[in-house]
């Protein structure tokens, strides 16, 4: 897979990947981002992910160490951080080649899903995908893209564009998660259990860390 | 436990009444995870506050620094990693005005961020606590690290900012925890990416119950914060009309800044009980 070096927008070590997409996300970026994995940069090993966006929608993975492309890529990923992260801006027309592959393309929310298990910002970027990466998308939903999950939460095809902004498949998952949410605050217990746990934890740490 | 931040009143020992005195508090701006916009708010937060205050926001995000990026910032020479090495630059030299604030950004390298000593931070916020009346620390999304933790054990209160969603809340949850067992107050919970009006008017109150502090502002999710992004412009200078930015200026009105004498406050964040990395 070669692409033009673009422009460097960012470098830097991230500990969660989820940092990467909300940020490629919320400024539509159009370019690629390489992920190198800690831990191949002190064992100088090799395998570094590459994920393509289209204003700030993922595109296509693939996996310089696995050789994978498409939703295998992510997985060789997923097992994998804190990530030393570049990202760069390129011309829509310079992905062009590489989007066409088929095979190394994922659907839009899939990387929200497995890199950081995260529905909700899935659900967005399936949102704003863009009709172009839609249609192609549908080139793998099919059997890939069902096989493992992500059609299960996207309430609709994504070669189907939504006639209105939040429309009823939205509102329901919307409405399921806002449902969620309010369960968890009612748990007086759970939260009381998180609140707990996380007291002892920073108390052992300002020891640790010299705090106290 | 010792407080890290062992209250002493320089005023004693100075003559009190006759010494000018200089008001200043440091807020956290905290979330336990990414993506939350934490920075954006601190950038909306500190551009609201300047109408009324001194403002000064620090990118104490050390390890992932991503304000300059907001602020037009990406071209400068010296930032806060340059300051927190040994034989460094001055703080004033990493102090940028920028839209009415005074801005510390911090640099995106690697190498210098290992080179840094993040435990000087303590020191870089004394300093500048004698010369502004509200500190911003736009602090990390991570609770693994003493340098992530730093900025909420240094600052007097902690904003919480929160998607409507259970991890983020759970994580709010935990940086509350953290900033409690650092004498570290809660100023209150900022609900950010709302989609839904009526949804968040029944989940903030619920949350509310487990947070020290009110809801400031429920800040909906808009076109315009992503232009702002886009533009590497803070929202209340790109779309200070917009419904999100009406929000900022609305949590402001809110949040009760509290008179602290700088004297005393820089002397609590110098005498901080860190100890220099092993």
């Amino acid at each position: 897979m070669k692409l033009p070096r673009g422009r460097l927008v960012r470098s830097r070590v991230v500990t969660d990947p989820r940092t990467l997409l909300v940020d490629a996300l919320d400024r539509g970026v159009t370019g690629y981002a390489v992920l190198e994995p800690q831990e191949s940069l002190l064992l100088d090993g090799e395998g570094r992910g590459v994920v393509t966006f289209e204003t700030g929608v993922p595109v296509v993975a693939y996996h310089t160490g696995t050789e994978r492309g498409g939703p295998p890529a992510l997985a060789d990923l997923a097992a994998e951080g804190p990530y030393q992260l570049e990202l760069f801006e390129l011309d829509a027309a310079d992905l062009a080649e590489v989007h066409a592959r088929e095979s190394f393309r994922v659907p839009p929310g899939m990387a929200a899903e497995r890199l950081v298990g995260d529905p909700a910002l899935a659900e967005r970027t399936r949102e704003a995908t863009p009709a172009g990466v839609a249609a192609g998308a549908a080139g793998v939903g099919g059997g890939v893209a069902g096989a493992d999950g992500e059609s299960a939460n996207a309430p609709r095809p994504p070669s189907e564009p939504d006639p209105s902004p939040g429309g009823q498949g939205d509102a329901e998952a919307d409405e399921r998660q806002v449902g969620a949410v309010e369960a968890f605050l009612d748990d007086e217990e759970k939260v009381a259990a998180i609140r707990e746990e996380a007291r002892a934890e920073a108390e052992a740490r300002a020891e640790q860390w010299g705090f106290e | 436990m010792l407080s890290p931040k062992p209250v002493v009143d320089t005023n004693v020992f100075i003559g009190g009444g006759t010494t000018p005195v200089h008001m200043v508090e440091a807020f956290a701006v905290a979330s336990g995870k990414g993506g939350t916009g934490k920075t954006t708010s601190t950038l909306a937060l500190g551009m609201a506050l300047s109408e009324e205050y001194d403002v000064t926001v620090v990118d104490a995000d050390m390890g992932m620094a991503n304000l300059l990026f907001h602020a037009d910032l990406e071209a400068v020479e010296t930032t806060l990693h340059d300051v927190l090495v040994d034989g460094g630059a001055p703080v004033e030299a990493a102090v940028y005005e920028r839209h009415g604030l005074s801005v510390v950004p911090c640099g995106t390298s690697l190498a210098d961020f290992a080179a840094a000593d993040p435990t000087r931070l303590r020191d870089v916020v004394a300093t500048l606590a004698a010369d502004t009346d509200v500190i911003l620390l736009d602090s990390a999304a991570t609770l693994s690290s003493r340098a992530a933790v730093l900025p909420v054990v240094l600052a007097d209160r902690v904003v919480v900012v929160l998607e409507p969603t259970i991890p983020s809340l759970s994580d709010g949850l935990k940086v509350q925890e953290y900033a409690t067992s650092y004498d570290t107050g809660t100023a209150g919970i900022l609900f950010n990416k709302v989609r839904d009006d009526d949804a968040i008017a029944r989940i903030a109150p619920k949350a509310e119950r487990y947070f020290e502090g009110p809801t400031l502002a429920t800040v909906p999710e808009s076109h315009e914060v992503r232009a702002a992004r886009r533009a590497g412009r803070p929202l209340l200078a790109h779309a200070p009309a917009s419904e999100a930015a009406a929000a900022y200026r609305e949590a402001v009105r809110t949040l009760d800044v509290r008179d602290g004498d700088s004297g005393t406050v820089a002397d609590r964040f110098r005498s901080a009980v860190v100890p220099e990395s092993p």
